[in-house]
């Protein structure tokens, strides 16, 4: 959480159902939606500021927020991943001094081996554009079918699967040296 | 040959950490509800519409501008200031002009070389990662190419030894070194999660 004062972001005035609608969804997909975040984003902190953001996105466009569980659902999921292609590309100015950054991996003892892993792992899923990490996640983590991310993303089936192609390209490109195979490739 | 998947599965945040607490979650709830609720009341109706919001957006400038000026130097040195990081070659054995260090949460004890190899200005990046356990939590830390050529100046000759990460003068971790080490390492402690933010937040300042 980063203490922004929230009530500035909204609209001057929120009628009770419309509050009381923004609870409900809360209540329904919050959950879904953490999972996502923390699986896009680098801390728990990071992801509980990114569903904040998504709600209060909604707050500010309640008309705009289709009826029934699924489309709701589709619906915060495309605006989570938009605030976060947003933070993303505010972040490729700093990332552009970072760059010439080598990447290579200190071998520690054996306990640090695997968090140097995991470590290489988020640094990789870092480097991929939001939209990619996030059809990669879905994909590989939750396991939704294409049609399913290209539902929820309002992307078309092909354009997810080249994202998929490509986030694990890069990935198994980037944990080559932990002898990482792309195993649909 | 690891699968790509499995590697994923394996680093999955979600599979080492706990869920938010529900406290958590309700506070989430109750900040965004609340704020929608008691956004801000419709303003009166006044004689002239567009005086009240220029005048409140020029205050609001003025205020901002007063605040950012008086607060950004202090925050900033207080970034600075936050954590010292070095990096040191060690050794297992004592020897002449080598200072003897415990390492954090250990009876082992390393030998210090006089000469910093890298240190806060060498960072590009730091970042909180979870520990072995949920309560438990690292620092992955990035250098920048002129502190990874350091690094790797300093240890393609000391292979077979350790070298030591400092937090504050002290020894938190002194892997061996097995080859050449560029740029990228991981700090391990057991360290809180406010710890280690205020670790990596710390460590991209000037040394202090």
């Amino acid at each position: 959480m980063n203490g922004l004062p929230i009530a500035a972001a909204l609209p001057a005035t929120l009628s009770a159902s419309s509050t009381e609608r923004l609870a409900t969804l809360f209540d329904a997909h919050n959950e879904r939606l953490y999972r996502l975040a923390r699986r896009m984003v680098a801390t728990a902190d990071d992801a509980l500021d990114l569903v904040q953001e998504t709600f209060l996105r909604a707050a500010r466009a309640p008309r705009s927020i289709p009826t029934g569980f699924a489309d709701e659902e589709a619906w915060l999921v495309r605006v989570l991943v938009n605030i976060q292609r947003d933070r993303w590309r505010k972040a490729a100015v700093r990332r552009r001094y970072d760059d010439d950054k080598v990447s290579l991996t200190v071998v520690q003892t054996d306990p640090e081996a695997a968090l140097v892993a995991h470590a290489a792992v988020w640094s990789a899923l870092d480097a991929l554009p939001p939209r990619r990490r996030a059809v990669v996640v879905m994909h590989e983590l939750e396991g939704l079918t294409v049609n399913d991310i290209a539902s929820a993303l309002r992307i078309t089936a092909i354009t997810v699967r080249w994202h998929l192609s490509r986030g694990r390209h890069d990935l198994a490109r980037a944990l080559k040296p932990f002898g990482v195979t792309d195993d649909e490739a | 040959m690891t699968k790509l998947r499995d590697m994923l599965a394996a680093a999955d945040p979600l599979r080492h950490e706990r869920q938010p607490a529900q406290a958590r979650r309700d506070h989430l709830r109750n900040t965004i509800v609340t704020a929608a609720s008691h956004a801000y009341p419709p303003l009166r109706r006044a004689r002239y519409p567009m005086v009240v919001p220029v005048l409140v957006t020029f205050a609001a400038i003025v205020i901002g501008m007063v605040i950012i000026a008086s607060i950004w130097p202090r925050n900033a040195s207080l970034a600075q200031a936050a954590v010292r990081f070095e990096v040191r070659l060690a050794e297992d054995q004592p020897a002449p002009g080598l200072r003897a260090a415990r390492v954090a949460s250990s009876d082992r004890t390393v030998y210090l070389h006089p000469e910093i190899v890298v240190t806060n200005g060498d960072i590009a990046r730091s970042r909180v990662i979870p520990g072995a356990s949920p309560s438990q939590f690292g620092i992955d830390v990035q250098l920048n190419s002129a502190g990874a050529e350091k690094m790797r100046q300093a240890t393609m000759s000391h292979l077979g030894k350790p070298v030591a990460i400092l937090i504050d003068g002290n020894v938190v971790i002194a892997p061996t070194v097995k080859s050449a080490i560029g740029a990228a390492a991981v700090i391990t402690g057991d360290y809180t999660q406010a710890d280690a933010q205020r670790i990596a937040a710390g460590m991209t300042g000037a040394p202090r």
